[in-house]
């Protein structure tokens, strides 16, 4: 199982001032307060640790349910430029994360799902509004599904169930989880 | 402070965050502040330390769990002013 975070960097230095008071504390651990007081781009860090939790509380949340806001007690630990842990509740997931200059993007997997295969995709997004923006991510998940398996695009559709978290649905029997991510003018998706 | 007087002063706080004014026109108790204003989950961050600077309170982890909907943060609120 997948989950995935993106955050767009340029949007994210006008939208949000991680410098302000109380910020750092409310959402990370004094360990990844040291992280980012240590980094070079203490911004790419940030968001990095912060798309780390994201994507990790998507797969938590489609696994066992719920709704919460404790990013603090998702905890990151680094182990190389791009590969981590985020631990939860005795749950450890791993992330990838990719520190472009304009974007970070993170997806997490469940332990032992490194050799499992799931399809990704990161693309940059048309400047229009939120509701046309998540039908232009749908189309593209549906056009994707169909190259790969060859499933008719009438017979594919993406659905979110009463919880918000998202499905494609194919020939009304086969349910498989995706996980949709969009910031700015960034979005991706997984599926598996 | 009446139930009407905290839904006006959580609507001046959320204001600068919100992604969907007609959410934000039709803002009630039951509001959600992630799926109906389209409020990025990092700017929630922003709503809570700017709810604690306007009351002169402090939330914690546990209450910050549950900051997710209008309803939550006025419970909050009223349990955090009501310590003092």
């Amino acid at each position: 199982m997948t989950g995935n975070d993106i955050v767009d960097m340029q949007v994210a230095a006008t939208e949000s001032n991680w410098r302000r008071k109380g910020f750092t504390e409310k959402i990370f651990s004094l360990q990844e307060q040291q992280y980012i007081n240590n980094a070079a781009l203490p911004d790419a860090m940030v968001w990095r640790l912060w798309t780390m939790k994201e994507s990790a509380y998507k797969i938590y949340t489609r696994q066992y349910g719920g709704r919460f806001f404790t990013p603090k007690k998702f905890r990151c630990i680094l182990l190389t430029e791009t590969t981590g842990l985020v631990r939860f509740n005795n749950i450890a997931y791993q992330t990838t994360t990719v520190n472009a200059k304009d974007h970070v993007y993170t997806i997490a997997r469940t332990e032992g799902a490194e050799r499992v295969e799931f399809i990704n995709s990161c693309f940059p997004l048309p400047k229009t509004d939120l509701s046309k923006q998540q039908q232009f991510i749908y189309k593209k998940i549906i056009a994707c599904y169909h190259s790969i398996t060859g499933e008719l695009k009438k017979n594919i559709s993406v659905n979110k169930d009463k919880n918000g978290i998202p499905f494609l649905n194919c020939n009304s029997n086969l349910q498989i989880p995706v996980s949709i991510t969009h910031h700015g003018h960034f979005a991706a998706f997984t599926i598996h | 402070m009446t139930k009407e007087e905290l839904i006006d002063k959580l609507k001046g706080i959320v204001k600068p965050y919100v992604k969907n004014e007609e959410g934000f026109n039709n803002l009630d108790e039951n509001t959600d502040f992630l799926n109906d204003l389209k409020i990025n989950s990092a700017n929630l961050v922003d709503v809570i330390l700017d709810i604690e600077n306007e009351f002169d309170i402090i939330i914690d982890n546990e209450s910050m769990e549950k900051m997710l909907h209008v309803k939550a943060a006025m419970e909050i609120i009223n349990a955090k002013l009501s310590e003092k």
